[in-house]
């Protein structure tokens, strides 16, 4: 009985009863870097006042946004870590009701110019690639999938190809998916959703992408 | 009360007494003023733009002078054949004054090599810098040799020959302490001896020294060897001590610090303490050690992410940026092992010049080169001989400039980044080609 009412009063703090939220950013144009829910960046906190240092960890929508609806308040020290961007320093931040916090960050590829079209049997993509590191550019590619959350990781249908190089920035890439070979996974009729992607050859890099588009076949 | 009030103001009475009878309110004591220096005729008045070479002058020759023997150029006490410490033997064609040695070339005759004690010879590495266009140097001052009478007699003179030659030619020259083999009690010695050279030599003068670099209004001193993890007998916090005292409350110096390639993440070389981030922001331009932390097929995957982290860190803190970039690596000699014999190969130029493209790819404004004449590791860029014209080593060897190249060519191309550096167009990624 004693054991148990001891029991009781170790569990009697208050719940999470905190928000943080926030974007991914390109520091340089300000808009979202777009993300993969499976196999994505990722965001690394510490809670303080405990010895142990536990690393918990939070993940990114694919619109580069992310929000943890259950979090004490209290003082953190959080890290974007294994990103689609150029490392980036811990912050120390204090979490206390409904907390903004946005990550400036590099991508280490900016799609831009992104088109992706049905033309007759075929969905075309065509778009340039900006690096913003040394690093070659491994692979580009273009996904399907029923789901918006679209992507390398997350994918029916893909296109990809190999570069292992400096990509020229004022190349047009083009990459193609054709319907009618992919008609277990494409069936005509259907809404899909498409994004194109380029991933940097650095260590635990992941995809950069263009926003997915919808397409009905 | 008022007596007391009076009492407290009686020292700026004393001031004022020119004239002025307001004294009613008592003045806060007044802030210490930075001090301003004249750059009038400055010749360099930051490192921004810059492309500098770590300039070593520990060798000596028997009979230089000096009184040190062969010192870093042998080995166990003995510069002969099967005994040295360079892996890299300079080309001394051009050097007025040469010492013999008991190498041999296979034709039999004897290699001789060169002395930065005598003014001559550094007189030519300055001549060479301006011939390429490569900025300047930092000359080493190694706190372990300084420490001792000949050492500090030896580095002072190569001092000497190096301002003389470096105003001569308009090249940029900055002192760098190396903190090698040091410990806390040294820093009261480094923090003297660098008064000294101040006196000694008018460092700050900008009649006297108008080569010497200056940085952000201030004349810049390099300490290198702040946060490393290899069991150094000082700490972080012996530096930072140190930094101030240079700087001191009129913030006389410039600073740059020399760090571990990982002085960012805290990981891998660098000791896991953020102390090295706190003084870090207090010094004005950061230079992580680069030499061996990659070779040319590892460079893109370590440095590609780094240098623009390290780059961001140090814009968001205010605080400068000079990557590191060597030529190649080999120290077999040095290790009595042969399989470290071009530990790291310079592939014609091909690894320097990766290095130089990554770092202004990457957005550095500035770039250290290590070294100028370092031929105990081999990195040196200046003149060397070639494969195939070295001097025979009993059982071990020498290793050569690549035998196609001219033996400047590393000079060359230190240069062509240095005009990169300073803004010139028409280069790339791709290396540049030679003219013949």
């Amino acid at each position: 009985m004693l054991l148990f009412a001891a029991g009781c009063k170790i569990d009697n703090y208050p719940a999470p009863d905190a928000q943080l939220y926030g974007t991914f950013l390109d520091a340089e144009t300000n808009e979202p870097v777009e993300q993969d829910i499976i196999r994505g960046s990722t965001i690394e906190y510490i809670e303080h006042g405990y010895t142990s240092q536990t690393k918990q960890v939070m993940i990114v929508k694919n619109d580069g946004t992310y929000r943890n609806n259950l979090i004490f308040a209290n003082q953190y020290t959080i890290t974007p870590v294994r990103g689609n961007f150029v490392p980036t320093e811990p912050q120390e931040v204090t979490v206390a009701g409904e907390t903004k916090l946005d990550f400036k960050v590099q991508p280490y590829i900016r799609l831009k110019d992104a088109k992706i079209e049905k033309s007759g049997s075929k969905v075309i993509a065509t778009f340039k690639i900006q690096q913003t590191v040394i690093n070659n550019v491994r692979k580009i590619g273009l996904y399907a999938h029923p789901e918006p959350s679209v992507g390398e990781p997350m994918r029916t249908v893909l296109s990809e190809m190999e570069i292992n190089g400096a990509a020229d920035p004022n190349k047009v890439y083009q990459l193609e998916i054709d319907i009618p070979s992919n008609s277990n996974n494409l069936k005509t009729g259907n809404q899909y959703f498409f994004r194109v992607g380029a991933v940097i050859d650095a260590p635990e890099s992941k995809f950069n992408y263009a926003k997915a588009v919808r397409l009905a076949l | 009360m008022k007596f007391f009030s009076f009492l407290i103001l009686l020292p700026f009475l004393s001031f004022s007494c020119h004239g002025s009878d307001d004294v009613k309110q008592p003045v806060d004591p007044k802030p210490i003023e930075e001090v301003k220096y004249d750059e009038t005729g400055v010749l360099f008045k930051s490192y921004k733009g810059l492309v500098m070479a770590g300039y070593q002058g520990w060798f000596t020759a028997e009979g230089d002078g000096a009184g040190r023997g062969w010192h870093h150029y042998q080995k166990g006490g003995k510069f002969e054949p099967g005994s040295t410490s360079i892996d890299f033997w300079p080309d001394v064609t051009d050097y007025p004054k040469t010492y013999k040695t008991s190498f041999k070339y296979k034709n039999g005759e004897a290699a001789p090599i060169y002395s930065p004690y005598d003014e001559e010879s550094v007189d030519l590495h300055f001549k060479w810098m301006k011939e390429h266009g490569i900025d300047g140097v930092y000359m080493q001052r190694f706190v372990s040799e300084v420490k001792g009478e000949s050492g500090k007699k030896h580095f002072n003179k190569v001092l000497a020959n190096a301002l003389k030659a470096s105003k001569k030619y308009g090249r940029a020259i900055s002192v760098m302490y190396d903190l090698s083999g040091s410990t806390s009690a040294d820093m009261d010695f480094i923090a003297k001896d660098w008064e000294e050279l101040q006196s000694t030599f008018k460092l700050f003068d900008n009649k006297e020294n108008p080569q010497y670099l200056r940085h952000n209004g201030r004349p810049l001193l390099a300490i290198w060897g702040v946060g490393f993890n290899d069991g150094r007998k000082y700490t972080i916090s012996d530096i930072q001590k140190l930094v101030e005292k240079v700087k001191g409350p009129t913030k006389k110096a410039s600073i740059m610090l020399g760090v571990p390639y990982y002085w960012r993440s805290l990981g891998k070389d660098t000791e896991n303490s953020t102390l090295l981030h706190t003084v870090v922001k207090s010094a004005d331009v950061v230079m992580p050690w680069a030499v061996g932390r990659y070779n040319a097929s590892t460079y893109t995957g370590v440095a590609g992410p780094n240098l623009p982290a390290d780059i961001a860190w140090c814009k968001a803190n205010n605080v400068d940026y000079a990557p590191l970039v060597f030529p190649g690596f080999s120290w077999g000699n040095l290790k009595n092992d042969k399989s470290l014999y071009n530990e790291i190969p310079r592939g014609k130029g091909d690894f320097l010049w990766q290095q130089i493209a990554g770092a202004k790819l990457s957005g550095a404004e500035a770039l250290y080169v290590a070294m100028f004449d370092e031929v105990d590791e081999g990195t040196a860029i200046f003149k060397c001989k070639r494969e195939g014209e070295l001097p025979e080593n009993a059982d071990g060897k020498f290793v050569g400039i690549e035998a196609d190249l001219k033996t400047d060519h590393y000079l060359w191309l230190t240069g062509q980044g240095a005009k990169w550096f300073h803004g010139e167009a028409g280069f790339s990624a791709k290396k540049p080609e030679r003219p013949n």
